[in-house]
């Protein structure tokens, strides 16, 4: 069992060896994956979109409507209407996480298990959210923001710049993770049937669990830089 | 598992921005592009709908005005009809009373010649009987009591000549 949790923590997640001048940079499935579920999904939307009517419209233009319209209604409720412009970088990003959770059931190993990934994604979510604050007060104003209700706790504040993407970014790793070595050890232990049935709770559920949380967080982060 | 590496990260992040852009332009940008055009339809539906109802409102005002003036006007012409009829109505009884008039006067007058004619014609035949009863004293012999006598049969014929 110990020689399986080593595999499966400490393998070579290098797919390519791209020789750039002198040397080499290595880049992971995990980026290898996401590119295949980018492509995926971009040709599903271009299928999806194509000529797309305003009346008589077909069940796959109506359900692709209310999928958009849903998981705007999502975002939209949290991140409030001063914000709302950040609506579509968000369904963006749960549509991404969502997909990388779930791509654990096609094979693929899910990027989000790969702490570079979650990093590329937190190191986003902060810089979107600062942004967001900067854009909305002005440098000035973002930076009377950090001694708010009180100068006393602008060192927290400081702290939260880090503090927050590095929980989004551990969060989503160690879930998915977790979930990941569990299943494993599962299909170690009943090879058959019971892994059929937890996957649906660990690759499913809790997939778009940590996507609506990572979300959740994100948008919640943008609309108290916002106010 | 747990090393980071700077390029893998950037790489992510551009996979993302890419999946961004093309949300924003083929997904969001599409289906914002319909309910936009569904939403002008529905608006401009909606202002002709507003605009159709102000045009009916506006023919209804205007009928219901052409009604009282059409009231207004029929009653105007039979209060002219009624003045008509009691003009020609009193014209009519005037006509009606003036000949009336005219014809009992006419008949009054006759009435009078007819009198006088009557009363002509009695006083001949008074004088004739005067003038008889004259002639048939003198011709007769006579004392008081046939004077008496002779007034009274005198008497007796003018009664009976004028209960004729």
């Amino acid at each position: 069992m110990k020689e399986m949790l080593n595999e499966l923590l400490m393998e070579d997640k290098t797919l390519i060896h791209m020789p750039f001048g002198g040397g080499y940079f290595d880049i992971y499935a995990s980026v290898v994956v996401s590119w295949i579920i980018l492509a995926v999904v971009i040709v599903l939307v271009l299928i999806l979109t194509k000529d797309l009517k305003v009346h008589n419209i077909s069940k796959r233009q109506a359900a692709l409507e209310s999928v958009v319209m849903f998981l705007r209604n999502l975002i939209s409720t949290i991140i409030g209407e001063e914000a709302g412009g950040y609506t579509d970088y968000i369904v963006t990003v749960l549509v991404f996480i969502g997909l990388c959770n779930m791509v654990g059931l096609f094979g693929f190993t899910p990027p989000t298990m790969d702490l570079n990934v979650t990093i590329a994604l937190s190191v986003m979510s902060i810089v979107l959210v600062e942004a967001a604050g900067i854009m909305k007060k002005g440098a000035g104003g973002w930076l009377k923001s950090f001694a708010h209700p009180m100068a006393v706790i602008a060192p927290m504040n400081v702290l939260e710049l880090v503090i927050r993407p590095l929980s989004l970014c551990m969060r989503l790793f160690g879930n998915i993770l977790g979930a990941t070595v569990i299943m494993e050890l599962i299909k170690h232990v009943v090879p058959v049937i019971l892994p059929a049935a937890l996957s649906l709770y660990f690759d499913l559920f809790d997939g778009a669990i940590q996507a609506y949380v990572f979300c959740f967080l994100t948008s919640l982060y943008i609309k108290e830089a916002v106010e | 598992m747990l090393n980071i590496s700077i390029v893998n990260i950037v790489c992510t992040i551009i996979n993302l921005l890419i999946l961004y852009f093309v949300f924003k332009k083929f997904l969001f940008g599409r289906v914002d592009e319909i309910l936009a055009k569904r939403q002008e339809e529905v608006d401009s539906a909606t202002a002709t709908a507003d605009k159709a109802i102000a045009e009916a409102m506006a023919q209804k005002s205007m009928y219901e005005e052409k009604i009282s003036l059409a009231d207004e006007e029929k009653e105007t012409i039979l209060a002219d009809i009624k003045k008509q009829g009691y003009d020609e109505y009193d014209r009519i009884v005037t006509d009606a009373r003036k000949k009336g008039d005219q014809i009992v006067k006419e008949a009054r007058h006759k009435a009078m010649a007819e009198a006088e004619r009557a009363k002509e014609e009695y006083a001949g035949q008074m004088r004739d009987m005067v003038i008889d009863a004259a002639s048939k004293i003198a011709a007769t012999d006579r004392d008081k009591a046939d004077d008496y006598k002779l007034y009274d049969k005198f008497i007796n014929e003018a009664k009976a000549v004028k209960n004729e």
